[in-house]
């Protein structure tokens, strides 16, 4: 296979130069090479989206999937892996789809630990609906919704990740495509639930981060424990999603580590349940009533 | 022979399982049991209580006159012994005794009463409680010495004792469901537990996901996985929903959703009984769209009607809404048999679909072939965005009206499809006729022979509505000249909200209207003194 096969013939809306582009060819080269590898299949990956500007790339994959509703990325993730264990689920989401109106699902999907991925686009900035501030926003951004400077510190959601129980934690930067695609490969194949962060700096309504993500953004060395659980903390805290001083911006896959999956507590979670050819034995259901 | 029966005590004491242990001694031996549940919100304390009507014939709902008061603690008397008949009697457990033996003394003092034999009950004591039934056992025998035979009951043929929650848990089964996600909410969850006990004995997933918006979104993503999904709540809940309702119209996944209605606005009345969702259920969600909402009356009925809410939802790939309240839900009915659907078990699901497979394929009934992904080397997408046959995204309005108009193509062949489902059902005789939907059925049922001239048509399926039989049985009772006949319709609700849906369906207007809404169900009573 090769990244060209997930190409489908939709017209490509996003901005031209938006670091969208540089995400949506990472993800067909990890799919391409993942399947190469014997890694997944085809026809047993579905990919799940949200709404925003990220949220396009399900028209730009050629592979099985769910365009849902706004925030809600991760239950249906979780609903399709309730539905078919069998399947790969990889959902993509943006910042503000994730941790504004998704936040709750959020947290629990780090609990429950399925196994699936979960890629957030972060652009700081709601794009689509033009320009108002995220709960990753920095504090001050000035915007329409936000004419007096926004008033909070951001999230940030890889110490959230790792702090509630997720088994990955990654950060990629969408600008560095080959970097991003082995972070994706590596989301993909890890059994539990990954995070994967991906900088995605908007050109158009938080233009200021292109230039210091650029000067900024650094690998995590080669040396980086990823099994060390505080090292991470004290990793994914060089940068809080700030903007007021220059500080350096890791990337790279900060933490990993197995757990028992979600999926693992259901004996009767076996194979998908659409091949199951279900017989009811009534006298059975209703002894109970006699 | 017709007895009524009231067990009461503060939460903790096991009024409802002592309630529901003497209901099951009754059916046991061949008698009909209505079994009502009335409690506060709350753990302990309080003041709950049970009220069994016991029949030799069929009966479906409870009263508040007494033969027998089975008082756990002395509020129970306190407030119930008004309501005592003159010839009733009271028996009250000691409260020093450990609860498990205060309540089953008093159940061997009344079996006694009625001349049952000990055996029988010891053999009940064991069906119900298992390893702990010697305790149950030596405190009836304890409380069958402390009387006398004053009645002798005959034994019948042992009858099916079912409330309308396990009626919806063993339909879903039925029906070939997979997977129930709920979030708890009264009086919706104890179908969660009744599934969620019974999950590997009959192969189904049960899950409690963190909010009722995870619960909608997660079946859905489940139902595009190839599972038969269920999800269930009550108001509150269903109100978070709300827009994945609208995502299951517009994605075309099959989901029923159980709707336990209890009194609102917001919280309400969170243990007590209501009908006023009707047009929330009716109407909720963005957008124009098709659903199917059912009302079933009695557990029979729930478990008939939840296998064709999975039936109609897979096959038109529509949300269907199976209405229920708390006195359906927490009410024990019994029936001589337990009847199911005729309706065969499918998901719907093509087999070899086409290699240009397309999941919102326009055909001439509207509905595409379902095919989920894994099963071939196509793709299957679901688009919450308005989409092109394939599942892209589209913008374009000719596209746009193409599928709006290919979803609601469907609507013809689900109302014929309903037709044959008996959407409505007309009891008794009479030129007067009572309308309602839902649990009322019971206390209706139970008015009906004390009422003269008056039939019953109970109306259980409100989406698509079955306009033309409804109008054609209320106009045989609409007044004619000098003859002056009478349409009333019984709602436990404020408004009476059925009355507008028969409106806007038919044209026709309901003047008279039996209304409730102080979280209680009605007796056979309150429809009697107002008719």
């Amino acid at each position: 296979m090769t990244p060209q096969d997930f190409t489908t013939k939709e017209i490509n809306t996003w901005c031209p130069g938006c670091p969208n582009f540089g995400i949506l060819n990472s993800i067909k080269e990890a799919l391409a090479e993942l399947v190469n590898e014997g890694k997944i299949s085809v026809k047993d990956t579905s990919l799940v989206a949200g709404i925003g500007c990220h949220g396009k790339i399900f028209d730009y994959v050629n592979l099985n999937g769910f365009n849902g509703l706004h925030g809600r990325v991760l239950p249906v993730c979780l609903g399709i892996k309730l539905g078919n264990p069998d399947l790969t689920v990889v959902g993509f989401g943006g910042d503000g789809d994730t941790f504004d109106e998704g936040v709750s699902h959020f947290v629990h999907a780090c609990r429950y630990n399925a196994d699936m991925t979960m890629m957030v686009h972060t652009n700081q900035v709601f794009a689509l609906t033009t320009g108002q501030a995220t709960a990753l926003t920095e504090k001050g951004f000035v915007d329409g919704s936000t004419p007096l400077g926004q008033g909070e510190k951001p999230i940030n959601s890889l110490l959230m990740a790792l702090d509630l129980g997720a088994t990955f934690v990654a950060r990629g930067y969408a600008l560095q495509g080959p970097h991003l695609k082995e972070l994706m490969k590596k989301a993909i194949t890890h059994k539990g639930f990954a995070f994967l962060d991906i900088l995605q700096p908007c050109i158009v309504y938080h233009k200021h981060s292109v230039p210091y993500l650029t000067k900024n953004v650094y690998k995590l060395e080669e040396t980086h424990d990823a099994g060390n659980f505080s090292q991470a903390l004290e990793r994914v805290r060089e940068w809080d999603y700030s903007y007021e001083k220059d500080t350096k911006v890791p990337i790279g896959v900060f933490y990993q580590t197995e757990r028992a999956t979600f999926e693992s507590q259901w004996p009767q979670l076996k194979q998908p349940w659409h091949t199951i050819d279900r017989k009811t034995n009534w006298d059975n259901i209703i002894r109970e009533f006699k | 022979m017709q007895k009524t029966i009231l067990i009461g005590g503060e939460a903790g004491l096991g009024t409802a399982v002592t309630s529901h242990f003497v209901g099951k001694i009754f059916t046991s031996l061949g008698y009909y049991v209505f079994n009502y549940r009335d409690y506060p919100s709350l753990i302990r304390g309080g003041h709950n209580f049970n009220i069994l009507k016991i029949s030799d014939k069929p009966v479906y709902s409870h009263e508040y006159k007494y033969d027998f008061i089975l008082a756990l603690d002395q509020k129970t008397v306190d407030i119930h012994k008004k309501d005592l008949k003159q010839s009733g009697l009271v028996f009250k457990a000691k409260e020093t005794e450990p609860k498990i033996l205060a309540n089953n003394i008093l159940i061997g003092l009344l079996f006694k009463y009625f001349g049952v034999d000990l055996n029988i009950l010891f053999a009940a004591a064991e069906k119900t409680f298992g390893k702990n039934a010697d305790l149950v056992k030596k405190s009836i025998q304890e409380g069958y010495q402390l009387d006398s035979e004053k009645e002798k009951l005959k034994k019948l043929k042992p009858k099916c004792f079912i409330s309308g929650t396990e009626a919806i848990g063993i339909g879903a089964i039925a029906a070939g469901m997979d997977i129930y996600l709920a979030y708890p909410m009264t009086p919706a969850s104890p179908v969660l537990h009744f599934l969620a006990k019974r999950q590997l004995e009959n192969n189904i997933l049960v899950f409690q996901p963190e909010n009722e918006i995870a619960v909608i979104n997660a079946a859905l993503g489940a139902s595009f996985a190839g599972a038969k999904a269920m999800v269930g709540t009550s108001g509150g809940g269903f109100a978070l929903m709300t827009e994945g309702l609208s995502l299951a119209a517009m994605t075309e996944l099959p989901l029923v959703i159980y709707l336990g209605q209890r009194p609102a606005p917001a919280t309400g009345l969170a243990t007590h009984t209501g009908q006023g969702d009707l047009k929330f259920a009716l109407n909720a969600g963005h957008g124009e769209f098709l659903r199917v909402v059912l009302s079933p009356g009695d557990a029979q009925e729930a478990v008939i009607r939840t296998q064709e809410a999975f039936y109609l939802s897979n096959k038109y790939r529509i949300p269907v809404i199976l209405l229920s309240d708390k006195h359906l839900a927490e009410s024990n009915y019994t029936f001589d048999e337990i009847a199911k659907s005729s309706l065969p078990i499918d998901r719907f699901i093509v087999e070899n679909p086409q290699e240009d497979y397309r999941p919102y394929a326009l055909t001439p009934n509207g509905i595409s072939p379902r095919a989920v992904p894994g099963q071939g080397n196509f793709v299957v997408r679901a688009n919450s965005y308005e989409h092109n046959e394939y599942g892209y995204t589209i913008e374009d309005s000719a596209g746009a009206v193409k599928m709006q108009d290919k979803r609601f193509k469907k609507l013809p062949y689900l109302k014929k499809e309903i037709d044959k489902l008996n959407p409505i059902s007309v009891y008794g005789k009479g030129s007067n006729l009572l309308i309602s939907h839902g649990s009322t059925k019971g206390a209706i049922l139970d008015a009906l022979p004390q009422i003269k001239n008056f039939r019953f048509m109970q109306i259980s399926y409100l989406k698509p509505f079955p306009a033309e039989k409804v109008a054609k049985e209320i106009k045989k009772s609409m007044p004619t000249g000098r003859q002056a006949k009478k349409v009333v319709l019984v709602e436990n609700s404020v408004t009476g909200s059925l009355a507008d849906v028969i409106k806007e369906e038919t044209g026709i207007t309901i003047k008279n209207k039996i209304l409730k809404y102080d979280g209680r169900p009605f007796t056979p009573d309150d429809i009697i003194n107002q008719l």
